[in-house]
């Protein structure tokens, strides 16, 4: 299949007044790690919910594998796993017997999900909990519960809202490398999340959402060299007046022999900065270099913090 | 059709009601056993019979009708809503399993819990009072057409339901007082006029009549009309619940 994984075209939505989706555009290639990041509120949900049929879009395309995910649902929904952001509860069965029905909600019959169910419980620390019922569980083996409910047709495409969060750091690693795990095993995976970290350290590539928008979209370390700011300090030997003829070209602070720079590529503005300063005979007495983020990203398109 | 997953659904409905048979089976059997001794018995002495039957046996068609349907209609009700409630719903609604499928399965499962409800009641009329029935296959297939209709009924609520409070107003108010106006513990030709006027558009009086003819040969109305308005009900409720779910009005946002 060469069609993309997942495809929103000019997706729409409201709730009543509040504009939640205003014309979302994303495309996700087969085998990508993607990640939607933006605070909450921002339409990530939305639209994931929209892709799998738990809401109904206004307006807008939305493919999976190329078929349109209202008229072949089946079809669609098949490909998709989803670990949703909220935790369901069950009070009547335990969690092996849970999976074994969410499995034959996607037409595998309780023999054929056997050793998939086993190998999940085991490879997310539930085996010993099999016979558990949901309340019984802590809240990081309820979340690794939703991404074993998610994985249990063994989909193609794995849709996962938010979830590390409330985990442990502990935990959050653990499942930072099962997904990636499950993406070298050649998954796509849709992350959303307001991690930043996590979409840093996971995603191919990321697109930013904010108020019902793509704000922009690309890899995550060509986009916080493009559009993140990072801060370069400088502490010098001696006090100098003739720094802003020297420094013309950049964005500078200086304050009692302390310089902070503000670069958009920290990597090709420091060896510049150390050249002037060295032809200026400027001693440097220490350097500090803050590394640019998605964070900075997205304090440079919104104005405004992510979390 | 995803046979499979409308199977598991079926099954997992119908091990549902099971898990918890000390709340969903034995309290019809309890109160039906409390019915016939405190009604049945005390009443007996001073209505000796009613169109022939004797007092206690022409109460418990209308006590088998009214564990059939209240168990059907909760079955479907209570799940639906704890669906909604309880953020399981999303876990079906992503699958690929149509809005039919779903409705069905959901259906089917309070189908079979009041059929289970109204057979042992069935049973325990014929166990412990001797109740004959006149016509077996006629009971079954009341049992079954009512079971059906009420299930539906209680899927369409629990879709309406935003919360328990809602459920619970539908269920006391109108779904309780209907059955028992509906003739269960009399026969109509007891009220005064008005009041059989009145009954005349209670739908759970034809159930009632209908199942107490196919067990006991006796009816306030034509078997005909109960079998017509049970074949009715169920019907409209069926494509009710399957209309309202397939469009997601009340499920999906």
């Amino acid at each position: 299949m060469n069609e993309p994984a997942i495809e929103i075209n000019g997706l729409k939505k409201s709730y009543h007044d509040v504009e939640a989706l205003k014309g979302v555009n994303i495309e996700i290639s087969k085998g990508e790690f993607f990640g939607l990041l933006g605070p909450n509120g921002a339409g990530k949900t939305t639209t994931i919910n929209i892709l799998t049929g738990l809401v109904f879009k206004d307006n807008g395309i939305t493919k999976v594998f190329g078929k349109d995910t209202v008229k072949d649902f089946r079809f669609t929904r098949s490909k998709i796993g989803i670990a949703a952001q909220e935790f369901s509860v069950d009070w009547f069965f335990p969690i092996e017997k849970l999976l074994f029905y969410q499995a034959g909600y996607y037409g595998i019959k309780k023999a054929s999900a056997e050793p998939t169910v086993n190998s999940l419980l085991d490879r997310l620390g539930l085996s010993k909990k099999r016979n558990a019922r949901l309340r019984q569980l802590s809240g990081g083996m309820k979340r690794r519960f939703q991404l074993a409910k998610a994985l249990v047709h063994d989909p193609d495409i794995i849709i996962l809202d938010e979830p590390t969060a409330g985990v442990d750091v502990e935990l959050r690693r653990d499942l930072w490398q099962y997904l990636r795990d499950l993406h070298n095993a050649g998954k796509t995976i849709l992350l959303t999340t307001h991690y930043i970290e996590e979409a840093e350290l996971l995603c191919d590539r990321v697109a930013i959402i904010d108020e019902g928008k793509i704000l922009k979209e690309g890899d995550p370390k060509i986009l916080t060299q493009e559009l993140g700011s990072a801060g370069i300090t400088i502490n010098i030997a001696e006090n100098k007046s003739e720094l802003k003829s020297l420094f013309q070209d950049f964005k500078f602070t200086y304050e009692d022999k302390r310089i902070h720079f503000s670069v958009k590529n920290p990597d090709k503005a420091l060896p510049k900065i150390i050249d002037i300063l060295s032809n200026a005979n400027i001693h440097i007495k220490s350097i500090k270099s803050n590394k640019s983020s998605l964070e900075d990203v997205f304090l440079d398109l919104t104005g405004k913090k992510i979390s | 059709m995803n046979w499979v997953g409308f199977s598991t659904l079926i099954k997992r409905e119908v091990g549902r009601f099971f898990s918890v048979y000390r709340q969903t089976v034995l309290p019809g059997l309890i109160t039906s056993s409390l019915y016939i001794a405190i009604f049945g018995f005390t009443l007996e002495q001073r209505i000796a019979e009613i169109q022939g039957v004797p007092y206690t046996l022409f109460i418990l068609p209308g006590l088998i009708m009214m564990n059939t349907l209240t168990n059907a209609t909760a079955n479907t009700s209570s799940s639906m809503l704890q669906m909604k409630l309880l953020q399981q719903l999303p876990d079906l609604l992503t699958a690929p399993l149509s809005g039919l499928e779903i409705a069905l399965a959901y259906i089917i499962g309070g189908t079979v819990r009041g059929m289970v409800n109204g057979i042992l009641v069935l049973i325990l009329g014929v166990v412990l009072i001797k109740m004959p029935v006149y016509d077996l296959f006629g009971t079954i297939v009341f049992i079954f057409l009512v079971s059906w209709a009420f299930s539906s009924m209680g899927l369409l609520l629990g879709q309406l339901s935003e919360s328990w409070d809602q459920l619970a107003m539908m269920q006391n108010f109108f779904l309780t007082p209907l059955s028992f106006l509906g003739g269960i513990f009399y026969s109509i030709y007891m009220l005064p006029d008005w009041a059989q006027t009145l009954s005349l558009i209670n739908p759970i009086y034809y159930m009632i009549n209908g199942i107490r003819y196919t067990t006991l040969g006796v009816s306030d109305s034509p078997v005909f009309i109960s079998y017509t308005m049970a074949l009715i009900l169920t019907l409209c409720f069926t494509f009710a619940s399957i209309y309202l779910m397939t469009t997601g009005k009340r499920i999906k946002q």
